[in-house]
């Protein structure tokens, strides 16, 4: 009788852990279906129906996805966002995420006014991409802008062009303004990685004869692989779900000449209408969006399982 | 061939000095080591002379040449850290070829000479391993092979053994030792526990607070301390004090009273700079403690702790002079916890301290 006694207690203790459990875990589970998996879902459900309008038509199979990757007269622009995104996400890679490195080596050393440093170059992170992309505008018009006064008032007037009308300095410019915007972030990353490396290590290389460079590049570099992995992979998820930043300096339409046309911008044309695109075409949108996706998904997962691959334990 | 000096050499960090005025000479070949408390100094002075941290002032010279302007490597020093700091991502080998690689040796001069410390060390089979697949024990072994193969002029070692368990520590104890043996390298070496100081140094450096107390021989420092510190820190378990009052100072030595106890001493010494009245410290070590029979002094005490270890004892004392008293006994003694027992000593095994702690001979 005892035994039982006890038996239903130690069941009811557990029931009251499961129920607590469930109580923690329900709200953000309910949260990640509703406005992700759902959403997630629905587009893949939509991806294979014809649409007109928002009124659904009937099933198309990979119709749409068809449309996107091999239509002659339209997979042009899948094919010329798509280089805009891979060389975007190459060029942040080696000028922000690079200046980044060398801004944390540069604080990891503590020089004088390091916390002042670390503020200034974190203080754009927190800015709004609408807020940067205005000012940035402003500073690039060819007539009144900022850079072209300074270039002018320095001599160097052939270099006083308009940044953002011409295709081939479009592009580079924004990334650029990307760069300035978020340079911090990786820095401050990198920043928290050095200071994780003992400094006992430092200090044994230092005394086994290694330069500063030797020691960033054989002993620094290597030990912080894991934030180097977050780098890679959230500048990745970042350069192919640029779209404010493009929207905001070069318009829907990715001008001039569509040389900064990104995805984002090309699928929200193409899902929700535009000048260029025309009426709404949802069931093409939501086959562009799966792609963008399943791009994402799979570079990312490749991505961190290399990189995880060279992570070593600190002790 | 490799003699170091440090002539008055300080450490400030901002506005705290944490080395003061210290001039030591450390000859070549020696084994030194550097005891003192849990942060009194003495691994700052080793980072002095790595060069891991800079001197404030004064000098510190290699055979008669300045280094203290040298940067870490190019002092010719190798230093093993307390955390042996292996490259978590090299292996055994790299570990131990890193320096020579920055250096730019040859290929098969860093083989030769990375096996032969490995085969030295009995590493020869952990080449390929990454320092996290070895024990504690290989690990430190590759962090003192990491020093060799740079054949340094001086070793310096910071507390290297403190991560260890106490049976690997006595035994790395040995091997380090037998290892200098074999070098014939100056080695300086960084340790809180006086046992390892005692039983692996030429020469013993003290540190209290910054600055040195007394260097010498382990045994000297055993038998003659300059000073209470000295006396108190060299010796496990330390030595007993006892507080006392000169009562008459004579040309063949000091008359002195044990406060509490009723007992009146003679202690015979050619330099006693103390006058009557003055307060002492009178030092006794456990072990020279013996249960009074025909002593020359005895005190008397109620035991409330034993520690009966089988080879040795130790009794703990609250006796008549308000000090308690630890006492050594070596093999088994039947003693209870409330026995009360008479302890005596002999005035030749005894230290006597003035009122500013130095000792009086």
């Amino acid at each position: 009788m005892e035994r039982s006694n006890y038996q239903r207690a130690k069941s009811f203790r557990k029931l009251k852990k499961q129920l607590w459990l469930l109580f923690l875990l329900l709200p953000p589970a309910l949260i990640l279906i509703t406005f992700i998996f759902l959403p997630m879902a629905s587009a893949l459900w939509y991806s294979v129906y014809d649409w007109n309008g928002l009124i659904r038509g009937e099933f198309v199979g990979l119709e749409n996805f068809r449309k996107v990757l091999l239509d002659p007269e339209r997979n042009w622009f899948f094919f010329n966002a798509l280089k805009n995104n891979v060389l975007v996400f190459v060029s942040l890679m080696i000028i922000q995420n690079g200046t980044a490195l060398v801004i944390a080596l540069f604080l990891a050393r503590e020089p004088k006014g390091a916390r002042f440093y670390q503020v200034v170059f974190f203080i754009p992170v927190i800015l709004s991409t609408v807020i940067i992309g205005f000012q940035w505008k402003m500073f690039l018009n060819p007539v009144f802008g900022l850079i072209n006064k300074i270039l002018n008032a320095i001599g160097l007037h052939d270099w006083a062009l308009p940044w953002l009308g011409l295709p081939e300095t479009a592009l580079p410019t924004m990334i650029l303004v990307n760069a300035w915007a978020w340079v911090g972030f990786p820095a401050i990353v990198f920043l928290a990685a050095i200071h994780r490396i003992p400094r006992d290590l430092i200090e044994a290389a230092r005394l086994d004869g290694g330069s500063e460079w030797q020691i960033a590049k054989d002993i620094i570099w290597p030990l912080m692989a894991p934030a180097v992995t977050i780098i890679v992979v959230l500048t990745f998820i970042g350069s192919f779900n640029w779209f404010e930043l493009p929207y905001i300096m070069a318009g829907l339409e990715g001008s001039p000449a569509y040389s900064t046309d990104m995805l984002g911008l090309l699928f929200y044309r193409t899902a929700f209408g535009s000048i260029s695109a025309g009426g709404t075409e949802f069931g093409v949108g939501s086959a562009l969006a799966a792609i963008i996706f399943i791009v994402i998904f799979v570079f990312s997962i490749i991505a961190t399982k290399i990189l995880v691959a060279r992570e070593v334990e600190l002790n | 061939m490799a003699q170091i000096n440090m002539l008055g050499v300080s450490k400030r960090f901002g506005d705290i000095e944490v080395i003061s005025d210290t001039t030591l000479e450390i000859k070549d070949g020696e084994f030194v080591v550097f005891v003192g408390p849990s942060g009194c100094g003495k691994s700052t002075l080793l980072r002095l002379l790595a060069g891991l941290d800079e001197i404030t002032s004064g000098e510190i010279t290699l055979n008669n040449q300045r280094i203290d302007h040298l940067a870490p490597a190019q002092r010719g020093l190798a230093m093993v850290f307390q955390s042996y700091a292996l490259y978590p991502h090299m292996t055994v080998y790299q570990n131990m070829s890193y320096a020579l690689k920055v250096a730019k040796e040859q290929k098969s001069v860093i083989d030769e000479k990375v096996k032969k410390t490995a085969s030295i060390l009995q590493l020869s089979e952990y080449l390929d391993r990454k320092p996290k697949e070895l024990s504690g024990g290989q690990r430190q072994r590759v962090a003192i092979g990491r020093a060799i193969v740079r054949e340094p002029k001086v070793f310096l070692f910071d507390e290297p053994l403190s991560n260890l368990d106490a049976k690997l520590r006595v035994q790395m104890r040995i091997e380090l030792t037998k290892l200098h043996k074999k070098l014939k390298t100056t080695m300086i070496y960084v340790t809180h526990d006086q046992v390892e100081a005692m039983t692996m140094a030429d020469k013993i450096v003290v540190i209290n607070n910054g600055e040195v107390e007394q260097v010498g021989a382990p045994l000297e420092l055993y038998r003659s301390p300059a000073n209470q510190f000295v006396a108190g820190f060299i010796g496990s378990p330390a030595m007993n004090f006892f507080s006392g009052t000169i009562k008459d100072v004579s040309a063949n030595g000091i008359h002195f009273d044990l406060n509490n106890s009723g007992a009146s001493i003679f202690l015979k010494c050619s330099d006693a700079n103390v006058s009557i009245g003055e307060s002492i410290q009178f030092g006794v070590r456990p072990e020279h403690f013996i249960l009074a029979k025909k002593t020359d002094q005895i005190i008397t005490g109620e035991v409330y702790a034993v520690e009966r270890l089988g080879g040795e004892t130790y009794i703990y004392l609250s006796s008549q002079t308000d000090d308690d008293i630890i006492v050594h006994f070596s093999g088994d003694r039947e003693i209870k916890v409330g026995e009360k027992i008479d302890v005596g000593f002999s005035i030749k095994d005894c230290h006597l301290f003035n009122s500013k702690g130095w000792a009086i001979r």
